[in-house]
């Protein structure tokens, strides 16, 4: 049975319209913000052009500082938090990956939970944990006379950042991981086999089957790990508030501000659009270093 | 035939939606239920103040056959009031000027009138408070002056000077180095604390429409601070977020932590500390650091938002103002460790001292006790020092005050920003 285009086309209808108007009607929206004087509590007070964007590109204006000073606050969390979500999720895959599979799923499940539990909880528990002064983890590393001192985690650097990073991957491995699980789970076992018989240890193992049959896999990882750790807002309002001076305060959190305290949602909607041009730029990277290894590969196959 | 049920049902549900939209999109401008009119209160009293608020509307809905609060007790409230529909709302007293400037709250004068409530029925720097732009523009609820907390048994009586604080220091010092008279914290309540030093050296920070910071009296003020920590050692340095409270209440099992005996700290901070101490917890106005008594303190407000113009709503604001300030019912404010400004309930909470020592206390302080400068977006023209140059001042042991001006010119810098709007 033959029907006609226009039918055909409407069954992309709910999907079109979904588009629109979740997706496509708030980013153009979001665009008309960024391009007038709008404020939360007077309203829109006219088309004022790239008026915001130029003001975040002028180092004397104080949104421009505070935009930058998130900036890097944020892309130093980047840096350091990607690579550690990644590996040590995966080092977790492989290890759960090896457990006898009766207990498997029991240890896939604990690891995973965490993932579950909201940010407001994690934080308090990693408050209460790395608090300065009487905080458990400093009860304990002075009873073992680790330290004589309590270390002031929350209170000064790079100590503020290790919480922040130990307390983000605490919270959200469980994810990962389970991607890499996934992925593990997938591999032909007989090439395992193999290899064992041609004499391969773990690593020759790792480096010539897993790694190349989880690649794929990786690469989502590495760009949703990204994006997300971009994203960081929750750990740093709820357990440093931004500091010690503002050295853990993040983009999202600035963005925030500009709009809630400041009113000003014209420039916190620049903001929000030129960060996610940044991130889209790493996003980028990260795809075509991937494609590029992708490719020689496949040049070296022909 | 399916593919027109399916598009029939794709109609519905665009139309649903644009009804849903243009719900949204127009608001609601009266809310009537059982006969009686509503009036939507928002509040921010998510703490332990929140129950003894709640009493005071449910009496008063008790009362009442033709009014009902809707109460709203939200944690995020001034989101909520710029984004929702509300009839009445708490702001602060700091806020006030802001939200008036840009046209959010409206003059309350004819409710005053209504309700049979004078100006002069509160205490004199309430009354300051609540006149905005030659207008009047809240019924003023407390004021919560920073205050003094102290554990009797590291301290039998409360010091009055900075003096007796570090006489008190070499006391506790001798007993144990991990004892300190006090705590100053690096986030948290600290605006507080400058704001209480700048009071109490007789700076004015407000210059025209900004605060201006950079000048060398309030530089110095602010040292007083670093020299408190790194000089005279009064109390340990890096105590970060509610440092000062948190080393008040320190656990004993603590192990290397440090102590203190006072805290200059919030007043909603008694309950929590009451619980620790008992009746080994003291309340006492804060001591004089500087040259002349004087606390930085904040206050609550009630404001009638401008959309508000239903004859029948605003005379059920007014019917509540007549039974929220009455005493027998505005004490329960009382119970909840705040201290009205309202003259006569003031006079009934004095009589019972002992039923209200926080209150009391703050009472003592009330004829010294200055809120911030009225000018526009306060709280965004102190962030720079709230979140950065108090924080470097209570951890940076070899700051220079060349160094701190040199902060202290970005932050006025960032004021005059705010000040001038975009």
């Amino acid at each position: 049975m033959k029907i006609s285009k226009f039918k055909s086309t409407m069954f992309l209808a709910p999907f079109l319209v979904c588009f629109g108007l979740f997706w496509l009607a708030p980013f153009v929206y979001g665009i008309y913000m960024s391009l007038h004087k709008l404020s939360l509590t007077r309203g829109n007070m006219g088309f004022s052009g790239l008026h915001n964007f130029l003001d975040l590109f002028n180092s004397e204006s104080m949104y421009s500082e505070a935009f930058f000073l998130g900036l890097k606050n944020t892309v130093l969390f980047v840096l350091i938090s990607v690579p550690l979500l990644i590996l040590v999720s995966l080092l977790l895959a492989l290890l759960v990956d090896n457990l006898p599979k009766k207990v498997q799923g029991l240890f896939r499940t604990i690891f995973f939970l965490s993932y579950a539990v909201s940010v407001t909880s994690v934080s308090a528990i990693f408050v209460w944990l790395f608090s300065g002064n009487g905080g458990f983890i400093n009860n304990t590393l002075v009873r073992m006379h680790i330290i004589s001192q309590p270390i002031p985690w929350l209170e000064a650097q790079p100590f503020a950042w290790i919480v922040l990073v130990i307390t983000t991957i605490w919270w959200t491995i469980g994810f990962n991981m389970m991607l890499f699980i996934n992925a593990l789970n997938g591999i032909d076992t007989a090439l395992y086999e193999a290899s064992s018989i041609d004499g391969a240890n773990y690593w020759n193992q790792f480096k010539s089957i897993v790694f190349p049959s989880i690649k794929s896999v990786f690469a989502f990882v590495a760009l949703t790990t990204i994006i997300a750790s971009f994203n960081v807002y929750g750990q740093p309002q709820l357990i440093t508030k931004g500091g010690p001076t503002q050295s853990t305060k993040s983009l999202i959190m600035v963005i925030q501000q500009t709009i809630f305290d400041g009113n000003n949602l014209g420039m916190g909607t620049a903001m929000a659009l030129v960060m996610g041009v940044v991130v889209m730029l790493f996003a980028l990277a990260q795809n075509f270093l991937t494609r590029e290894k992708k490719e020689l590969k496949g040049d070296k196959q022909v | 035939m399916e593919l027109r049920k399916v598009m029939k049902t794709m109609t519905a549900a665009a139309a649903a939606a644009a009804i849903v939209v243009s719900g949204v999109g127009t608001g609601i401008t009266e809310v009537r239920a059982d006969d009686k009119v509503q009036i939507r209160f928002l509040n921010g009293f998510t703490g332990g103040d929140g129950g003894y608020m709640r009493e005071i509307t449910d009496g008063f809905n008790a009362s009442q056959d033709k009014y009902e609060i809707v109460e709203s007790q939200e944690k995020d409230h001034y989101l909520k009031f710029k984004s929702g529909e509300y009839d009445l709302v708490v702001i602060h007293g700091d806020r006030l000027k802001t939200f008036a400037d840009d046209g959010m709250i409206q003059d309350v004068s004819s409710v005053y009138e209504n309700a049979g409530i004078k100006l002069e029925d509160f205490i004199e720097s309430a009354q300051d408070i609540v006149q905005v732009n030659d207008g009047l523009y809240a019924f003023s609820l407390d004021i919560h002056p920073l205050v003094m907390f102290y554990n009797k048994q590291l301290c039998a009586e409360p010091p009055k000077t900075y003096e007796d604080i570090k006489k008190l220091n070499e006391e506790l010092q001798a007993k144990d180095p991990n004892l300190y008279a006090m705590g100053v914290p690096g986030l948290g309540l600290v605006e507080y604390y400058y704001m209480t030093m700048a009071n109490q050296n007789g700076i004015e920070l407000q210059d025209g429409e900004a605060l201006k910071f950079d000048t060398d009296e309030f530089a110095d003020a602010l040292m007083t601070y670093h020299d408190m920590i790194f000089t005279d050692k009064v109390s340990p340095s890096k105590l970060g977020l509610d440092g000062e409270f948190k080393t008040f209440v320190q656990d004993e099992e603590s192990v290397g932590g440090t102590q203190t005996a006072i805290a200059l700290t919030g007043p909603w901070f008694y309950q929590a500390a009451l619980e620790k101490y008992g009746d080994d917890l003291g309340v006492a106005p804060v001591p004089l650091l500087g040259n002349e008594n004087s606390v930085y303190g904040n206050a609550h407000t009630i404001a009638v938002p401008s959309n508000v113009e239903d004859e029948e709503v605003l005379n059920g604001i007014s019917e509540f103002m007549k039974y929220l300030y009455t005493p027998e019912n505005l004490i329960n404010w009382a119970d909840a460790g705040q201290a009205p400004t309202h003259i006569a309930t003031k006079e009934a909470i004095q009589k019972e001292a002992d039923k209200y020592p926080l209150a009391c206390a703050n009472y003592e302080q009330f004829d010294n006790c200055k809120i911030a400068p009225q000018v526009y977006n306060v709280g965004e023209q102190l962030k720079y020092l709230n979140e950065n140059i108090f924080n470097m001042i209570v951890s940076t042991e070899d700051l220079t005050k060349e160094q701190l001006m040199g902060e202290l010119e970005k932050a006025t810098k960032t004021a005059l920003q705010v000040s001038e709007g975009f």
